[in-house]
């Protein structure tokens, strides 16, 4: 009686906090983030992904978006502030998008037609009073065959491409809405667009669920709830973002209580790190950490030999226990058994015996090495631990007697090389790139590497690569509007490409991240990207 | 003499040391050589230096393992491993080999630029400080433009806007030990050149050349020699500091700098380790201080 | 004496130009088009060439210096390359921060420093001698950045004392004088305090023991002054000195914390120099290189001055 008494009163006593807890959702969390500065906030982040997955989707929205609710399934892509979109059966150019009503920035002004045109001219019309230079890098290339937008009435918009695309949707998830009105306010109050879109970037305007409160360059964003937003709200109230570049600072703050919430802890200080009670999540990603190889004339990549044996003389069973488990071993830029998978006849694996074969195929052995030059960073969005990855796979290449020699350099700079190509001085005579890369659309994936059109400035083509084949076969999966069809085309593209050993696979991350307990709700989908209105503090 | 910057006292005292050292009779250096002898920290440091000396020349015959040879799975080994004395590092190479290795990097970046300082700072001093007049006035006024930036900044200022690497990181140093040293070399020089035995040859007919030769250079050569070895501790820091920020030497090149940064990570689970290649830095420098106090010490006079 | 004063303020004028045109020259020794310096690499090409007039980098390398010099006189260091913002925005705040951790740092090296060195010099040859001189010698040959790294792994990380980044709970815009935002100074301040410790504590050491061994205080202890009288004699004949060799070591500080706000990602002007380097952004390199450079020049002649203020049994030629 008494047992029951009690436990009775426990349960009605512990009511109320159950029942409050979702509304509670509250707390501030901190982030320690990999880039050396705080990201872009002018609407198109900088950094790689890791912008667009701090300054950019928690802040704004775009038209089509992620599904990063769930763990366990591929995410997809969901409506955003477009609600549905079709292809103009008569005109394949022409897409027409319907948008989300009622839908309000930051600063109040409304969401409509107009604002997505004025969000297409930001950087795609030189002639826009609203041009913005420095934004065109890190967009035009991510949606290279968009041409402009064209408001039907306010609530549709027709996007018009260069040649049929089924691709456009995904890209689009990259053009983020920045508030026309705000920056016309900064405009009024400067003497130069340029100036205007800086003092945006102080204060920005987006849809997203967060909008910023505090910037303090280089040192820290704050963020607060936008409890107007026109979606599923935010838990928590704030995210301070603060950019450690340096694994090893990054864990020492988690440690010390500095910031809630890591991303990339250093993989030998895991175990540490999960003694002190500390959560590490790591999730499937489409992710690929290569070495993208120069395909043009005098560099020693261009024979498939030599990338072939490069491929198999990797031990990546080695370089995941360099890395504490933290990543997937890669078979091609997606996994087997992926829509796109196509089934290869070259398999990647570790065979330094057929290695060796082939590099004295192509001429180079013990009487003349392979000397290769190799552009990488210290650090950076998705570049996982560059420089013990490298180093080990340097090493793992001595073996066949390939000497690698690297240049280090910092993550956006290597990142803005990449749009440069490998025949640009910035490349600085380098035979192959170390950009790691989001696979999760086809254009991230594949095209935008491996189409000749899409070679420097237009894309990341940053070796030049040029092969007719692979244009045919890429125009044939634009050109395909039905999906099943179109992952057909995608996965004979595929299997060519590994064929050929377009890149040199070596890592799949798995982007791991190490929380204090006291983060909530958090999901780690399968994707770059995360909802940060999901996780709260408790 | 008004200069940007009041000479230091280190400088100040050298140049009463080269006056003190020229009237010293033919016993000085015996004299110098038996305080030494006295002095047990001085030539501590000598043996430790020249050990270190030695077992970096022949690292090859001495080092265990191969320095770019790993393993993953013997990587972060604890210090006292069978066959790994000192652990081994992130990629699972013998730390003991590394930091041997490792040494031969480190001390040529942090000898070289001294020691080409000295060459070249030495001779722009004397020539300053021996011929005077407008010579003097524009090499010391340069001098003082360098003598403007701290030295850590000018390293890294240089070498950043050069780029990484290790030829850039040895000519960023150089040119911030010579302005120290054509500064010590001047003021000696023209403390020299006033005396009167200069004078005396001088009034005898030799060449200027001669008189920089045996007067000058005799007198002048010993303590900007103490002085330079006080700076190869400076170097060596300050190369490492390079090589840590990534502006020095590259990976996968031992060097204790850059060995530092890579252990960075590791400093959770093998902290003893991690900070070996510091500890190697810190018994350098200190033993190259230690060193040069002792030189100055057993060269002056007040002893 | 006054003459002197004017000549030293007039020399500092050709001396802070010379500064100036070795940053100039830093963009140009880099390697690659000077103008990758000024727009980013993805600018169109039309707009590199407007840039080039702009600047005027089709002109000769003098003309460009006096262009180049005119803006930074009017307090335009340009933009950076990889935020657009203005150099100098982000210098300043960069600046302060430095300011602050280089002036804790060297108040911290100042006194242990006195205070070794004065023991040190008063009981000349005796074990505390030996102490202090170990002490100071360790002090000036530690690599500080690996004293750094161990610092926080034992103060930070297991004893979880102290923070072991950042410049304070809000970062160092809204930086008070509170422990809450001390704390985030004691590890980079006492780490880069070991240089200046060791060198005041070998010159407070040299001074004291010079003048100790000098006739007036022989003189004084003969006319029987208490112990705390020649003190007080000796203190006032060593300041100058000291103070000047310290005055030089916070130039240093401020110059040289690159290493240590590495470590601790403290947002100073180190940081900011590193992410420039390594983002190949000149702009902010130069700007950085630049103004610290002329703290420095200013310092070195505030130093003068003040030394000889104090001091005026310096002479000067």
């Amino acid at each position: 009686m008494k047992l029951r008494r009690f436990l009775l009163t426990a349960c009605l006593a512990a009511l109320p906090l159950v029942a409050a807890a979702p509304a509670m959702a509250q707390g501030t969390i901190r982030i320690g983030m990999t880039a050396a500065d705080i990201p872009l906030t002018n609407g198109q982040p900088d950094q790689g992904f890791e912008g667009n997955r701090f300054t950019g989707i928690p802040l704004f929205d775009s038209l089509t978006m992620w599904d990063l609710s769930a763990a366990d399934r591929p995410s997809v892509v969901i409506p955003g502030l477009a609600t549905e979109w079709r292809v103009d059966p008569n005109d394949r150019t022409r897409w027409i998008f319907t948008l989300r009503r009622g839908v309000r920035f930051h600063d109040g002004s409304e969401f409509n037609a107009d604002a997505v045109v004025w969000n297409v001219r930001k950087v795609l019309d030189r002639e826009a009073p609203h041009f913005d230079p420095r934004q065109v890098g890190v967009t035009a290339t991510r949606m290279p065959t968009l041409r402009r937008a064209e408001k039907i009435d306010d609530h549709t918009v027709a996007l018009f491409t260069s040649e049929p695309d089924s691709l456009l949707p995904i890209n689009l998830t990259n053009l983020f809405m920045a508030s026309p009105t705000q920056w016309q306010r900064f405009r009024d109050a400067n003497p130069t667009a340029e100036a205007a879109w800086n003092a945006f970037a102080r204060e920005p305007s987006g849809t997203g669920p967060f909008r910023v409160t505090r910037f303090v360059p280089r040192e820290r964003l704050e963020m607060a709830r936008n409890d107007n937003y026109w979606g599923t709200k935010a838990r928590a109230e704030r995210i301070v973002l603060l950019p450690i570049p340096e694994a090893n600072a990054r864990t020492a703050a988690l440690l010390s209580n500095q910031v809630d919430w890591i991303e990339a802890p250093a993989p030998d200080a895991i175990p540490q790190l999960r003694s002190r009670g500390m959560a590490i999540t790591s999730n499937a990603q489409p992710h690929v950490w290569p070495w993208q190889p120069c395909f043009a004339e005098g560099s020693p990549l261009r024979d498939v030999r030599v990338r072939r044996a490069l491929n198999l003389a990797i031990d990546r069973e080695g370089l995941r226990t360099l890395l504490g488990g933290m990543m997937a071993v890669p078979v091609g830029t997606v996994p087997e058994g992926h829509p796109w998978w196509g089934n290869p006849s070259f398999r990647i694996r570790t065979d330094k015996a057929e290695a060796r074969r082939l590099l004295a195929e192509a001429g180079y052995g013990p009487n003349r090495p392979l000397n290769l030059r190799v552009q990488i960073s210290a650090s950076g969005s998705g570049q996982m631990q560059p420089l013990p990855m490298n180093e080990f796979v340097q090493q793992e290449l001595k073996e066949v007697g390939v000497n690698v020699e690297f240049d280090v350099i910092e993550w956006n700079a290597l990142f803005t090389n990449w749009r440069n190509g490998c025949q640009h001085a910035s490349a600085r005579g380098a035979h192959a790139t170390n950009v790691s890369f989001a696979a999760m659309d086809p254009f991230f994936a594949m095209v935008r590497f491996w189409d000749s059109k899409m070679a420097p400035p237009v894309s990341n083509n940053w070796g030049h690569f040029n092969d007719p084949r692979f244009d045919e076969m890429i125009r044939v999966a634009r050109n395909t509007f039905d999906a099943a069809e179109r992952d057909a085309a995608l996965a004979r593209l595929h299997a060519a490409g590994v064929d050929e050993a377009l890149f040199i696979w070596i890592a799949h991350d798995v982007s791991p991240r190490a929380m204090s307990p006291r983060i909530r709700g958090y999901v780690q989908p399968q994707s770059w990207f995360v909802d940060l209105r999901l996780p709260y503090v408790q | 003499m008004s200069t940007a910057t009041t000479p230091t006292a280190a400088e100040a005292e050298l140049a009463v040391q080269a006056r003190q050292a020229v009237a010293k009779s033919q016993g000085y250096w015996a004299g110098v050589w038996k305080r030494l002898r006295r002095d047990p920290v001085t030539i501590g440091c000598a043996i430790v230096l020249l050990a270190m000396l030695l077992v970096i020349v022949f690292a090859p015959l001495v080092a265990p393992h191969d320095p770019y040879q790993g393993s993953m799975i013997r990587r972060l080994r604890a210090i006292g491993t069978p066959n790994y004395i000192l652990g081994t590092d992130e990629l699972g190479r013998d730390m003991l080999t590394r930091l041997i290795h490792g040494g031969r990097l480190s001390w040529f970046m942090g000898i070289t630029p001294v020691l080409l300082a000295f060459v070249i700072g030495t001779f722009l001093g004397v020539l300053a400080g021996f011929a005077g007049g407008k010579v003097n006035m524009a090499i010391m006024r340069v001098t003082d433009v360098f003598y403007a930036f701290p030295s850590v900044l000018l390293a890294v200022a240089i070498s950043g806007a050069l780029g990484a690497g290790i030829v850039n990181a040895i000519l960023a140093l150089t040119l911030v030990f010579i302005p120290p040293i054509i500064r010590v070399a001047e003021s000696v020089t023209t403390g020299v050149r006033n005396l009167d035995f200069v004078d005396a040859a001088r009034a005898s007919g030799a060449s200027a050349f001669t008189i920089v030769r045996v007067h000058v250079l005799g007198n002048v050569l010993g303590p900007i020699f103490v002085y330079a070895t006080s700076l190869i501790s400076v170097c060596m820091i300050l190369a490492s500091g390079l090589s840590f920020l990534g502006l020095g030497t590259k990976p996968p090149e031992p060097e204790w700098g850059l060995m530092l940064n890579t252990l960075r990570t590791a400093i959770y689970v093998q902290p003893w380790v991690a900070v070996l290649p510091g500890v190697c830095i810190f018994v350098t420098s200190i033993c190259f201080n230690l060193l040069s106090d002792g030189l100055r010490q057993a060269m002056d006079v007040k002893g | 004496m006054f003459f002197y004063l004017i000549r030293r303020i007039l020399y500092a004028i050709p001396i802070a130009l010379a500064v100036g045109f070795v940053c100039f020259m830093l963009v140009q020794i880099a390697p690659g088009d000077p103008i990758n310096a000024i727009v980013p690499a993805d600018a169109p090409g039309d707009v590199v060439e407007q840039v080039r007039r702009d600047y005027g980098l089709d002109k000769p390398l003098p003309v460009q210096f006096g262009i180049w010099l005119m803006k930074v006189v009017q307090g335009d260091l340009g933009r950076s390359l990889a935020t657009g913002r203005s150099v100098w925005s982000d210098l300043s705040s960069a600046i302060s921060n430095t300011l602050m951790l280089a002036l804790v740092a060297s108040m911290i090296g100042f006194v242990l420093g006195c205070i070794l060195g004065g023991l040190a010099g008063t009981f000349r040859g005796s074990i505390i001698d030996r102490a202090a001189v170990t002490i100071a010698v360790a002090g000036v040959s530690v690599p500080h950045y690996w004293l750094g790294m161990v610092l926080v792994v034992i103060f930070s990380v297991q004893l979880n004392w102290l923070p072991a980044m950042g410049a304070g709970p809000g970062g160092s815009a809204d930086w008070v004088w509170n422990w809450e935002h001390m704390q985030h100074l004691v590890l980079p301040a006492v780490t880069l305090a070991v240089i200046p410790m060791g060198i005041v504590t070998r010159t407070v050491r040299g001074i004291i023991a010079e003048i100790m061994n000098q006739e007036f205080v022989t003189a004084l202890r003969g006319k029987g002054l208490t112990r705390a009288g020649i003190f007080l004699h000796v203190v006032k004949n060593a300041a100058p000195n000291a103070l000047a060799v310290m005055g030089l070591q916070l130039g240093y500080l401020m110059g040289g914390s690159i290493l240590v706000e590495t470590v601790f990602s403290w947002p100073g002007t180190g940081l900011l120099l590193n992410n420039a380097i390594f983002q190949r952004d000149l702009p902010v390199l130069q700007g950085t290189i630049l103004v610290l450079a002329m703290f420095f020049v200013a310092l070195n002649l505030a130093v003068d001055l003040v030394q000889t203020a104090l001091d005026p049994r310096i002479k000067r030629a």
